[in-house]
């Protein structure tokens, strides 16, 4: 049973201390310099370093598995992918890294991400009724190349008019770490309580670090959010999905929904006052976020409810267990689910 | 003389060939799970007010028994951990999440005996048994191992519960409460002698 209380702790703990690493990185800094502004390359360190003690710091409160070597889909997100997204953004931060080598690294952790998750289960065992190694790469090369889009999206979306004012400039990473709690609900309410919950950490540091930045009014730190921000969404979305309940449509709905940014770039909207672009920009994004929570609301309370004993079980379930076919194949079953 | 020494010696040899030939190398039995008519299953306790019932419906497995030295009998068994069923679909779907079972990462509960005696009604087996990743040993007493034949077909059957604590086996803390962490299982299985 997911205990809301220690969540809120986490949420505070995991922004709180994101939100203070920058603020006291770039007042340190900015006392140094006699007030000159930060150096974009100090507020990307700042941001992620935030984000990444952040991170840590909500996953132990919440007692994600962190242990090593990592046994689980969640284990190896916390402990890998996580880490390694981290990594990469701290040296693609560095103005002497040169662009191609930082998108090539980003790009080499998008294609080697659901490989990482995946590892040791049944979908790369081969085994009879299973995927193939044909449609283990094809689900594979799929689900990295949209990660790969979405990454280089928002990151572009971010830089695209350099110089506007800070809430258009942070409004893509706030709409992530909406994205982000959203889908760990989502999670969740399929099922997966401590799935669902390693949401709660990446979404609060990226507040935190957000706003953290926002006070000092430094700019800079975007595109390391965004990079751990996404990642950090179609990890949390991709365990879900394949080792959970949750359906294919609606990991596809939360992890695209940040995208709906891009809806303030048409020439209708673009000349808007900088705070209007941000309002609308979560607003956009939180209309399928909604629809989501809404259904998986919906299928919680069918299925899911009943289960914690507030109805008859069997009257709601039916008697038994309707299992699937035997002679199905598991990419039969994963088509089902889509 | 030479030649009846030389034949004498010949016959002897002969014979403990074949007498030797006649006997298998080892006196073991093997035994192949009959489906049909073995179960694994398990129940555990819910608020520590009551039990929930489960069983596993997809199990296959394999055994030798020695009659002459029970250390030579060997026991196996696999049971497909999707194959959970506590006569609801939804909790069934939810035991298979990873907060539990975690069927895609764990498709198998596996047990493999390391060491077999011979007690009094049957054998007390140790072995590695693996959940969740997990491997522990464990060691438990199989009731049972009398061989009758039915439809010309020698088989055995054997009886066993066992108490095992999901902590043990790396099942997360956070879910254990409302569902007791000791679960008990009883597995119960007949094997059909290969010829």
């Amino acid at each position: 049973m997911p205990d809301p209380v220690l969540h809120l702790k986490a949420v505070c703990a995991a922004a709180g201390a994101s939100a203070l690493v920058v603020l006291a990185l770039g007042w340190r800094r900015r006392i140094c310099c006699a007030g000159r502004p930060v150096s974009t390359t100090r507020v990307n360190f700042a941001c992620v370093l935030a984000i990444g003690i952040g991170l840590a710091l909500g996953s132990q409160m919440l007692q994600l598995p962190l242990d090593w070597p990592p046994a689980s889909g969640l284990g190896r997100l916390l402990t890998i992918v996580m880490p390694a997204a981290i990594v990469i953004e701290l040296v693609a931060g560095f103005h002497r890294v040169p662009r191609w080598l930082a998108w090539s690294l980003r790009m080499g952790l998008a294609a080697a991400i659901g490989r990482v998750l995946l590892h040791g289960s049944v979908y790369l065992a081969g085994s009879p009724g299973q995927w193939t190694t044909w449609q283990a790469g094809i689900a594979l090369a799929v689900s990295g190349a949209l990660l790969a889009a979405q990454w280089g999206l928002l990151i572009w979306l971010s830089e695209h008019r350099w110089g506007v004012s800070m809430p258009q400039a942070t409004s893509v990473t706030l709409a992530l770490s909406l994205a982000g709690l959203c889908g760990g609900i989502t999670v969740m309410m399929a099922g997966y309580v401590s799935g669902g919950e390693a949401a709660v950490p990446p979404a609060a540091a990226l507040v935190g670090a957000t706003v953290g930045a926002s006070l000092i009014a430094a700019r800079g730190g975007e595109q390391g959010a965004i990079g751990i921000g996404v990642v950090g969404l179609f990890g949390l979305l991709f365990i879900g999905r394949f080792f959970g309940g949750l359906t294919t449509g609606r990991a596809l709905t939360v992890f695209l929904a940040p995208l709906m940014c891009w809806a303030t770039e048409l020439p209708m909207l673009r000349g808007r006052k900088p705070w209007r672009v941000c309002g609308l920009r979560m607003a956009l994004v939180a209309i399928p976020l909604v629809v989501v929570l809404a259904l998986a609301k919906r299928d919680f309370d069918r299925e899911m409810r009943p289960l914690l004993g507030a109805v008859q079980i069997a009257a709601k379930n039916g008697p038994s267990h309707p299992r699937r076919p035997a002679e199905k194949t598991g990419w039969q079953d994963e088509q089902d689910r889509i | 003389m030479h030649r009846v020494f030389t034949a004498c010696v010949m016959t002897v040899v002969v014979g403990i060939g074949l007498v030797t030939a006649g006997k298998p190398a080892t006196a073991a039995d093997e035994y192949t799970f009959d489906l049909v008519h073995s179960s694994v299953s398990f129940k555990a306790r819910h608020l520590d007010i009551s039990w929930i019932h489960g069983r596993f419906n997809q199990v296959e497995g394999k055994y030798s028994l020695d009659r002459d030295d029970a250390a030579k009998s060997t026991f196996e068994l696999s049971i497909k951990a999707d194959s959970i069923d506590t006569a609801n679909a939804a909790r069934d779907e939810h035991l298979r999440q990873p907060d539990y079972f975690d069927t895609k990462q764990f498709p198998t509960i596996d047990f493999k005996s390391t060491s077999v005696k011979a007690v009094k009604g049957g054998y007390e087996v140790t072995g590695d048994f693996t959940m969740h990743g997990k491997t522990k040993k464990i060691t438990f007493a199989l009731q049972g191992g009398k061989e009758v034949e039915f439809m010309g077909t020698k088989r055995t059957g054997f009886s066993t519960e066992l108490k095992l604590k999901r902590s043990d086996f790396g099942f997360d803390k956070k879910n254990i409460g409302l569902i007791g962490d000791e679960a008990l299982i009883m597995i119960d299985f007949e094997g059909t002698r290969k010829e």
